[in-house]
Order: structure tokens, then sequence, then C-alpha cells
């Protein structure tokens, strides 16, 4: 104990005299990590301080939690600082150089991290009628190179049921929150833990795969179509489905997923939804102002650990998201679009397919994704191939639905070359009859006759 | 004058033959439109239970290639046996669907494989129909052929089989039955090599399709046969025939599922005896001509006595040596309509081998069933060579017709030729105008005729009704025979009478052929909305996702095919009833109780069993309905361990309720069916556990499973699969108690009797059950 | 991008079951123009090659855009 306060009254006095080793202080930092769905999102406040004076350049940033899937920085002026991951790797963190926008002393940081898989159904089998509980294990103070000296971490639960948790005082429960803090001057790299067990019956479904094509005719139309497979990462089911209680009982299979929501663009036609046996026939569809609503129900009810595939399907018109002058075309889609809510995909391939003929093309992504060789595909009325893009992507969230931006050429007059495809191919049909009805006066002269 | 009339004749041609082709094109169009009810109402989906079989080998032959398809061994069938697909299957049907997958993939047309297969029979019909009006041109007249293709158009006898999504063998196959008697026909009648060749390779075609083959491959010696013997002997039929017979045996055996049936089998022999019987008549006119009139009835007599006995000899001898099969029992339940009943439960428990009803014929065929023996009638009076053919064509059709609901099919084609003969003859008589206008176009009049008839079936224009009306009342100056009102009145109710017809078809078509059966819908009473049941699919996407992929699914062979097709799993019996004794075991297991069908489903390595309950929502077909067949089956191999009369009450009933037989109460498949069903109420005035399909309160409510567990249920409790458990998973072991003693070894025990039951103090003592000591 | 302009169809969408069922009939009735003439054609001698050329191809251009509104009515957008 004794030795603790010394180190203590050490460090701070190597703190107020020797500034130029800390020159950089956290003063506050203010977490709030929300648990309640099956994705760990985080936002970060962060006033930093450079102690000496000097405009403040440059900020290391790390992320604890595994599976990092999005993060998105802002300063106080809401400016985007750039942001730079670095890229050696060290024990499962991952650093990020923010670069500031503006030169002061002072500067804030609105920072926000989505992570995915960091909460765990714990234990992870229970039967049809248990509840689901998952456990999350992070950082209780704010990770940094720097010192922190006030930090608060608000932790917000999808339930007041909470099994157990970490008591570091202070600490509050706020029926489904957690607040704690503040604490003050957390040494730099401090990495204590934060357990968190407690009910989650939201659903944990993870779409494992996603193939999105995108087909563009010029006769007015985009054709979207997603298959989808899709598993419930939650507590696996641990013995026997009793139908009788899942009906009886409201109570029963809580954590097992029903149905889910997709929203699609408000332009959407001739929507679909099948797998390999057929159209699934329990789905509504409901017009929204500014979406589709579909309200779709796989052929079975997921619970934990089982699977599902299928294939959803619309059209929109091209009008939306096709803009041209001339003989230049520019594409603008969502990389991916809304599943249901909190989703989670784990590797997503896009394929955009264009009108044959399309040249020049030049795919403008909005984030970093890992591009495909491009290929050719051949469909009705076809002759040399479509050109076909395809880039991937993995560990994606709702935070990911942006726009990219595919710039083509396309000259109209290719806009004619399927209906002389079909009109020359009449044509020697018409063609053929009459060079055989000619040719017939010497074969059917001996026809049979009765 | 003569130019001109020669002109106009032309312009007639031109103008018959494109009404020709309008009415064909409107008989294929209209075939087609009438059997997309089951697309238009449900979706694109393959029907019931056979067409998954060849969906799913046509799937994989347009994946792995033609000879991968020929050398298939399917081991997700029949475990642990497995299926030799390739050389078990009229590949006929898979070639043709294939084949045109190949052709629009090669256009750049990515049709999937299920929509060729779903949309391969209506296609098909359109040119079963045009084969149709060839035949019945061919034995009678254009017009006639015009009305007989319109017919087999929209007849239900024949769209029972091939509506859109009945991906089945039938489908293609009356075009190549019908196809191949045109060639025959024509042939006969030409007496040239190139008809009956063609007529050969149709029949190919016909056997690589479909066993039904063997009806043409008797039914044309038959044919030869009769010309035979009412002294119609030519040159022309010895041409056609020896050439046909050849180059079709030479064809037919070329089949890998035919082999060399068609020179070792029973049902092929009588085309054999035929063809020898007519070189022999033919060497005999020749030697008419060579010899003198005593030497010839000499050597009539002796030779046709002694080959006569030289022919039944050598096939009685060779039938006893084996070398020739004698009937198989399909062909014996043929003859005798009791012999499946009694002999092989497996083909009498099929509701399509069942004997027609009269009802049937009139459902299936509506007015044709009365106009038919009119057309048979005409062709008696006016018999030539051809019309002989069909005469027998009707005849044995209408036999085999009787014996089983299923060759009503074959019937169909026969009966829509001759009530096209009987209407053209009657409209032929009954619309003659002058007759010098008569003989110009008399062709043409009944076609036109038959075109307005077209169109007033198809879209029930009245209009043209009254055109034709119109004009008929504008000839009676010139008529001599009938009066102008008669003959309105008889065109009238004729038209009247095809007007029904085409509203029938439509009717029965709609309500009774167009249910694909693995998607049901019923009408909602409250508000009248239309609700879909699609446990089925539920259930087998449930499989195909959620087990493991080499799971092995028990359940009665109705399943298999389906289960193979949409889940993609294992299964241990399927509709390919190949093998009795294995469908026995899995009958054997259903009807056992829980621990002696636990046995057998180890011992085959079952991980699932499937079963259809319809007692939730009161569907008539489930297992327990069928459940009777089960029992027979197994009892016919294995006498000992299962009885039928077990199954019964003391008076003979079969009842699910308390009263119930306590085998029926205690077997597995009722406690499968049933397992936590006694707890559910349907309603809240009813009892718990009343089974609406058989109206009655289920007998045995309460138990529990011990080897197995629930793994799914569907939404309305159609389909429930459940987890055979392994033997680590009980809370008890299985072994009975005579089972749980060591048997005896050479180990002598060197205890005494006194010493053998030791005591160690203070230790606690457990009592795992009680042993029976000896 | 700012120069550029929403891209919508040549055809509207709307008439395409339309223009498909109009161009449709009036090809069948070139069809069956050209099939009558074909089929009468046998006994007169005369050369008519250029009148059958001409209305087949008519036939041929009606039926070929026929085809391709029916297709993109349908939903098979090429």
């Amino acid at each position: 104990m004794e030795t603790n306060w010394i180190l203590f009254y050490v460090t701070l006095i190597c703190l107020i005299i020797n500034p130029i080793t800390a020159e950089i202080v956290n003063k506050n930092v203010e977490r709030n990590l929300d648990i309640a769905s099956q994705l760990v999102k985080t936002s970060y406040k962060i006033q930093v301080e450079e102690t000496a004076g000097k405009p403040l350049k440059e900020y290391e940033f790390i992320v604890k939690d595994p599976n990092l899937s999005f993060i998105s920085v802002k300063d106080g002026f809401n400016k985007r600082p750039t942001i730079e991951e670095r890229k050696e790797k060290e024990n499962g963190l991952t650093r990020y150089k923010i670069t500031f926008a503006s030169n002061a002393p002072q500067q804030t940081l609105l920072i926000e991290t989505v992570s995915t898989k960091n909460i765990l159904p714990y234990p992870s089998e229970i039967k049809q009628n248990d509840k689901q509980l998952v456990k999350y294990v992070g950082g209780l103070y704010y990770y940094s190179y720097y010192l922190t000296q006030t930090q608060r971490l608000n932790v917000q639960l999808s339930s007041s049921n909470i099994i157990a948790h970490t008591q570091v005082r202070p600490f509050a429960v706020m029926s489904n929150k957690i607040s704690y803090g503040p604490y003050e001057n957390v040494a730099k790299l401090t990495d204590d833990e934060l357990f968190v067990h407690y009910e989650n019956q939201s659903p944990f479904l993870t779409v494992n795969t996603l193939e999105r094509t995108i087909e563009v005719s010029h006769w007015g139309n985009i054709a979207v179509k997603e298959e989808i497979q899709m598993t419930h990462t939650g507590a696996k089911l641990k013995g026997s489905f009793s139908r009788y209680d899942f009906q009886k009982d409201g109570r029963s299979g809580q954590s097992a997923v029903k149905s889910y929501r997709t929203y699609l663009p408000a332009s959407a036609t001739g929507v679909y939804y099948r797998d390999t046996n057929g159209n699934i026939s329990t789905s509504n569809m409901n017009q929204m102002r500014d979406s589709v609503e579909l309200d779709l129900r796989p052929r079975f009810p997921l619970f934990g650990g089982w699977k599902t595939q299928y294939v959803l399907g619309y059209n929109v018109p091209s009008y939306e998201y096709l803009y041209n002058s001339d003989d230049d075309y520019v594409l603008k889609m969502y990389v991916i679009d809304h599943i249901h809510d909190n989703m989670v995909i784990d590797e997503a391939v896009i394929t955009i397919i264009l009108p044959e003929g399309s040249s020049n093309i030049k795919l403008e992504p909005p984030y970093s994704i890992e591009r495909r060789p491009n290929s050719l595909v051949h469909t009705y009325l076809d002759t040399v191939g479509r050109p076909v893009i395809s880039f991937s992507q993995s560990n994606l969230v709702e935070n990911h639905i942006a726009e990219f931006t595919l710039k083509y050429k396309f000259s109209k007059v290719s806009l004619l070359q399927e209906p002389l495809l079909v009109i020359g191919f009449i044509y020697i049909i018409f063609l053929l009859t009459i060079v055989l009805l000619r040719l017939d006066f010497s074969i059917t002269s001996h026809s049979h006759k009765d | 004058m003569n130019r001109g009339s020669k002109i106009l004749n032309t312009k007639v041609a031109g103008y018959s033959s494109l009404i020709t082709f309008a009415v064909l094109l409107i008989a294929w169009i209209a075939g087609f439109s009438s059997r997309l009810f089951a697309v238009i109402r449900f979706e694109s989906i393959i029907h019931e239970f056979d067409p998954w079989f060849n969906y799913r080998a046509t799937a994989y032959m347009v994946q792995h290639g033609w000879y991968k398809f020929l050398n298939w061994f399917d081991e997700r069938a029949w475990y642990p046996l497995g299926r030799i697909v390739g050389g078990t299957v009229y590949p006929g049907l898979m070639i043709t669907s294939g084949g045109i997958h190949y052709l629009l993939h090669i256009l750049n047309i990515p049709v999937h494989i299920r929509d060729i297969c779903v949309f391969l029979a209506p296609v098909f019909s359109g040119l079963t129909s045009i084969s149709t009006y060839l035949l019945t041109k061919e034995l009678w007249s254009p017009g006639a052929g015009l009305f007989a293709a319109s017919f087999i158009a929209i007849v239900p006898g024949y769209i029972s089989r091939s509506v859109a999504g009945s991906y089945d063998n039938e489908g293609i196959a009356i075009f190549a039955l019908q196809f191949t008697y045109f060639l025959w026909v024509r042939s006969v009648k030409t007496g040239s090599v190139f008809w009956s060749a063609g007529a050969a390779i149709s029949y190919f075609y016909m056997v690589s399709a479909w066993g039904g083959y063997v009806f043409i491959i008797n039914l044309i010696p038959l044919h030869v046969f009769m010309l035979l013997i009412m002294g119609r002997y030519s040159p022309r039929l010895l041409t056609s025939y020896s050439t046909f017979y050849i180059l079709g045996l030479l064809f037919s055996m070329q089949i890998p599922f035919v082999g060399f049936q068609p020179i070792r089998t029973s049902e092929h022999m009588a085309a054999m005896g035929v063809f020898v019987l007519l070189m022999a008549v033919a060497a005999l006119r020749h030697l008419q001509t060579v010899l003198s009139r005593n030497e010839f009835k000499k050597l009539f007599i002796v030779g046709g006595l002694l080959s006569a006995v030289l022919v039944f000899v050598a096939v009685v001898v060779l039938t006893m040596m084996g070398v020739v099969a004698p009937w198989s029992g399909r062909f014996y339940s043929l003859w005798d309509t009791g012999y499946a009943k009694i002999h092989i439960p497996i083909i009498a428990s099929v509701s399509e081998h069942q004997p027609t009803t009269w009802f049937s014929f009139f459902f299936d065929l509506h007015i044709l069933v009365c106009a038919f023996p009119v057309g048979l009638w005409y062709c008696v009076k006016r018999v030539n060579d051809e019309r002989v053919f069909v005469i027998l064509y009707a005849i044995s059709a209408v036999y085999f017709a009787g014996v089983m609901v299923r060759l009503m099919l074959t019937l169909t084609p026969v009966v829509c030729m001759l009530a096209g003969v009987a209407f053209s003859g009657l409209l032929d008589v009954f619309l003659q105008e002058d007759s010098s206008k008569r003989l110009a176009n008399t062709v043409n009049s009944v076609q036109e005729i038959d075109e307005q008839e077209e169109s007033l079936e198809k879209k029930s224009l009245y209009d043209k009704a009254g055109k034709l009306r119109h004009r008929t009342k504008h000839d009676p100056t010139h008529e001599t025979g009938i009066s102008s009102n008669l003959k309105s009145i008889v065109i009238l109710a004729v038209l009247m009478i095809l007007m029904m017809f085409a509203v029938h078809c439509t009717w029965v078509t709609s309500n009774a052929y167009s249910s694909p059966s693995i998607v049901l819908a019923f009408h909602n009473s409250q508000d009248g909305s239309r609700n879909i049941l699609d446990d089925f699919r539920e259930a087998y996407y449930w499989l195909s996702q959620n087990t493991a992929d080499d799971a092995r699914i028990m359940s009665w062979w109705d399943y298999g095919y389906q289960i193979a097709g949409m889940a993609n799993r294992t299964t241990l019996v399927d509709n390919n009833t190949w093998n009795n004794s294995h469908i026995a075991l899995v009958g054997k297991a259903m009807s056992s109780t829980e621990e002696k069908s636990y046995e057998i489903m180890t011992s085959l390595d079952v991980d699932y069993v499937l079963v259809i309950f319809g007692g939730v929502i009161g569907y008539s077909g489930d297992d327990i309905n069928k459940f009777l067949w089960m029992v027979r089956i197994a009892e016919g191999e294995h006498p000992k361990d299962i009885k039928e009369s077990d199954f019964f009450t003391d008076r003979g009933e079969f009842r699910v309720d308390a009263e119930g037989a306590p085998a029926l109460l205690n077997c597995l498949m009722y406690k499968l069916s049933y397992y936590r069903f006694g707890e559910l109420k349907l309603d809240y005035r009813g009892p718990s556990g009343y089974d609406r399909t058989r109206n009655a309160v289920i007998g045995n409510k309460d138990f529990e499973l011990k080897y197995l567990e629930e793994a799914y249920t569907t939404e309305h409790w159609l389909v429930r699969i459940y987890r055979v458990k392994k033997p680590f998973e009980f809370n008890r072991p299985s072994l009975k108690a005579k089972d749980r003693l060591i048997p005896p070894t050479n180990f002598i025990s060197r205890k005494n009797l006194k010493r053998r039951k030791g005591l160690i103090r203070n230790r606690p003592m457990v009592v795992k059950g009680k042993r029976t000591l000896k | 991008m700012e120069s550029m302009h929403r891209y919508v169809s040549p055809v509207n969408p709307a008439v395409f079951p339309h223009l498909a069922t109009v161009l449709l009939i009036i090809g069948t009735f070139f069809t069956a123009w050209f099939f009558v003439f074909v089929v009468s054609r046998k006994s007169s001698k005369e050369s008519t090659l250029i009148k059958e050329l001409l209305i087949s191809l008519c036939a041929s251009i009606f039926l070929g855009f026929g085809i391709l509104f029916l297709l993109l009515t349908v939903g098979i957008y090429v």
C-alpha cells in the first residue's frame, strides 16, 4: 500500500517536473459501450491535451477488441481527421495514427468503433426454454499510450438481468445500464478487465456469406439479387426441440429468430424471396414512405446453431442510381444493403454486371475492398458477354452501408444490338423456309398420297 | 377457267394449311396454358414424388455430364445398399430436358434446369397433339385430325400426367407413343423402309423414355397378326414390320435398363413370334408362286404344324431353362386384378394401381367417352389396314384402362382420335353444302368448321357460332336429305357439347390435377383468404440445413424421393421400390415397439426418423392412414414378428382412440406421430389430443420417448422429425437384464460360494437396479 | 458528375406490355401472310422471291421487336 502511494507521488512529480516525457495526456475520456445487441458499439469522447502547449499533430489510438469492423473519427469541429492503420500488430491490438486537421494544443476526438463476435453466449448451449445469457470481456479503463486523467464508462445492456459484472468502485447499476467511474489518473497501458455476464435475447444472426449481384440494364432497370447464408450464432440449442412448447409458451425459445426485417429501397418492385426448394411463402411486404419493409420469416425458426440460406431479389428503376451525360455513365449504389438490424456479415462478395459493350470501367469504392478479377457473363441475347466487376470484403456491419461509384462508357447504338439479333435470327428462319420450299420441288414430287 | 380454278385451288390449299397450322398452334397454346394452373397458383415447382427423382437425376446429369450419369451409383438412396441409377432408369426424360438445357445454354439463355423440367410436359403436350393430328389424318381425315389434336390438348386424362411440374416419363412418352404409331401406320400404308425406320427410331425414343413401350411392342405385332389372319398380307406389311422389328429390337437393347430383355422376357416374345410368323407367311407366299397347288397344300400343312410345335416347344424349354424370363408380377396384375393384392402388397398399396372406377372414365374423358364408340364403329364399318390398327389400339387400351387407373393414360389418345373421327363424321353429314361446291372444298369446309369450334372451345367466342348458324340457315334450298332446322339444331347441340367439354376439362384440370402436393393450400372459411401450408418444404429444408451432410433418414418409402431431392440427405427406402425386404424392414421398425425398432434402427445406422402426421390440420394422406400397408408389407417378410391382426381391435377395426389395439398404441409410428400431441388442445372447448384426421381422441396420450428425441416439428405438425439417440445418451443402459450379465467364458472363478460376496466396510452402497440372481 | 442527369430508359417501361402485344400481332399477321403466300405459290411459276423476302423482312422486324419487348415485360431485362 505504502509503495503504491510512493509510486503515485513519484509519477505525479515526474509529470509535473518533466512534462517533456509525457507530452500528451487524455484529459477526459468518456466511453459509451453498447452491448445490447450482438455488436459491441463503443463511442469515445476524448479530450487530449498537449501539456507543453505545443500544437498537437498526431495521436495514437488503440482498439483492444478483436474483430474490429468499423471505425470513424471526428474532431471537435466536426471535421474528419485523417486516420491511418499501423501495419504492425502486437498481441491482437489494432493501432491507429490519427493526424489532426487543425493545430491546437487541445483537441477533442469523437471516435466510434464497432466490433463483432466479442459477445459470447455463456453458457454456450441452452435448452429451448432457457434464457440466453452472454458475457462480454473488455477493458475497464481506456487503453491508451497516454496517461488518462479522468474517465468514465457507461455500459448499455439489453436487459436488467445482470448475472455478474466487474465491481471496481465507483460504479452504479441502473436497470439495464452500468456506469463506471470517474476514475482518476490511470497510467498508460493499464489493462484491467471488464466482465459483464447478462441476459441478451436479441437475435444473434450472422450472415456467413452475402453474394450481392447488381445487374444493370439500359432498358431502364437495375436488378439486385442477394444470396444470403446465415447462422444463429447465439447459444446453441441443447436437447430436443418441442413444437408444443414453442407454440404454447410464449417464453419458450425467446432467443430463437422467428422473423426479421429487411429494408429495401423505396422503389423496389418485383421482390422475390426463395431458396433452392422454391418460394418461401412466409413473408410480408409493407410499402413505407422511404423504404420497402420486408418481414422475412425463414422456413423454420432459427435456434442457436441453426442455419438457413435464401435468395432475395428485387428490381429498381435505373433513374434512381444511374446517371449519364452522352456516353459516360455513372452508377452509384450501396455496396451492401440492410439485411437485419445490427447485422454482421462475415464475407460479402459484390458483383456488378454491366450491359454488353461497356468499356473504360472504373470503380471507386467508399472504403478499402478486395478487388477480384473482372470477367464476362453470358445471358439472354448476348454475343461477346457482359463485363462483370467483382469485389469482396469481410466483417461488415450496418455502418458499411455506403455508396460506391462506378464509371463506364456505353454507346447508345449498342442498345439496338439485341433486337437486331432477334430479327436476324427470325429472318434466317424465314430465309431457310423460302430456300427449303424451293428445294422441295425436287424431293416431294413422289410424296405419298392416299 | 382451268387456270383460274387452279389458282383458286392453291389459294384454298394455302388457307387450309394456314388454318391447319393455326388450329394446331392454338391447340398447343391452349394445351400449354391449361397446364399452368399449378404454376400460377403456386410457383414453378416440381410436383409429387417421382418427378423429384427425375429432377434430381436430371440435375445430376446436367452437372456431371452424360457418362457420369450413366455410371452414377447413388449412395444417398437405399442405405446401405445404394442404387445404380444409370442402369435402372429410363434416361429419355433426362436426356430430353438435359439436351434442351444444353441447347439453351449454347444460345446464352441461362434457364435453370428446374424450369425446363417443370415446363417440359406442357411443351410436349403440344407435340403430342401434333402427332395425334398426324396419326388421325392418316387414319381418317385431316378434319378428324384437327378435332383429335384439340381434344388431346385439353383432355383431363392426359393432363393428369402432364401438368407443369409433373416431370414424369409419361409426359414425353405419350408423344413418343403417338408419333411411333403415326410412323408405323404411315409405313404400313406406304410399305416404305424410310417410314418404318422412322418408326423404329421413334420407338427407340419411347423405350428410352417409359416402361410402357411394352404396349407398342405388343400392339404392333398384334396389328400385324390380325392383318395376317384377315388375309390382308401384303409385301408392304412385310417390309415395314421386318424393318421396324429388327431395328427396334436392336435400338431397344441399347438402353441399359432394358438390356437383353427384348430377347429374354415373355413380354417381348409376341413380337418375335409374329416376326417369325410373318416370315413364314412371306416364304409360303413365295412358294405359292413357285410350286403347284397340291405340293403347296402338303407343304403348308406339314410345315405349319411342324413349325408351330417347334416354336411352342422352344419357348417352353427356354422358359424352363430360365433363358426366357416368365411374366413379371406387374404384368400378371394386368390380367388378374386381385393378383397384386395377394402377392405384391407394395404394388397394391399405390393408389394409381387400383382398378378404375366408372366414374373416372367420365371424369377424365367427359363426352369423348360417349363419342369414342361411334368413331370405333365408323372405323369398323370402313375398315382398312390402318383402321384395324386403331381398332386394336382402342380395344386393348380400354381393357388396360379398366385394370389400372394409371393406364387411363394410354386410353386417352385413342379415345381422342376416335372421338375426333366421330365428330368429324357427324359434321360431315350435317354441314354439307350443295354438292357442286362440296366437291371443290370438302376438306376445307370441315377444317373451317373445326377451326371455328376450336376458337369456340378456347375462347368461347359466341359470335363465330352465330356466323355458323347464319350460314347453315341460308343453305336449305340446296339440301336434299336433312331439313335445315334439324341441321342447325344438331350443330348447335354439338357445339354446346363441345363447349361443355372445354369447360369440364378446365374445371377438372384446375381442381383435380393442379395441386403440387408438396405445397397445400386451403381457403380460410372466415375471410376467404388463401392460406398456404408449406410444411413439407419447411421440414425438408430444415433437414438440408441443420443435419450432418451424411445423416441417414428413415421414413416410409413415399417420401424417399422428396427427401433426396429437397433435403439432399441419405434415405433408406424410396419410391423406386426395387427391394421389398428393405422396405419391409422399415415397415417392421415403424410397427414394432420403441425398443425393438431401436435395434433395427441402430443396425441400419439411422440418424433421423421422419413421419407425416396430419392430425392437427386434418390431412388425410398421413402415415397413420398408410400404416396398415406398412404392417402388411412388414408381415410379408417378417410374419413371426408382425401380424396385421394385432393392429385391429377385436371387432376388426383400425382405430387410434382408447379402444385401439395395444400393438398399435405402442408401436413406433404411433408414438412418433402423437408424441406430446396428447397435451395439445386444438380449440378451447374440445378435449386435448383430438385427432382431426381420424376424428378421435387418441388413446395413448401420456408417454415419453426413450430412444428418440424430437428434433423438429413443422408449424402445422405435418412433418415430424426425430433424432435417434446414440447409445451413450440414455440415462440408463439400454441393455436388458439378461444381456447385462457377463456372458460365460472359460474363466472360472477361484472364489467359492462363500467368498463370492465380498464386503468392504464403511463403503456406501450404491444400488443400481436389481440383478436377477440365479 | 454535376453535368450528368438521371438515366431513364429510351422507352417508358409502362408501355412495354402494350408495345409487345401490338408488335407481336402485326408480326403474326405478316407471318400468316407469308405462310399463305408461300404455300399458294407452288403452282404459279412466276418469280415472287422479292415479295417473299420483303414480307418476311417485315414479319421478322415486327416479331423481333415484339419478342424483345415481351422479354422486357416479363422481367428479363436484356
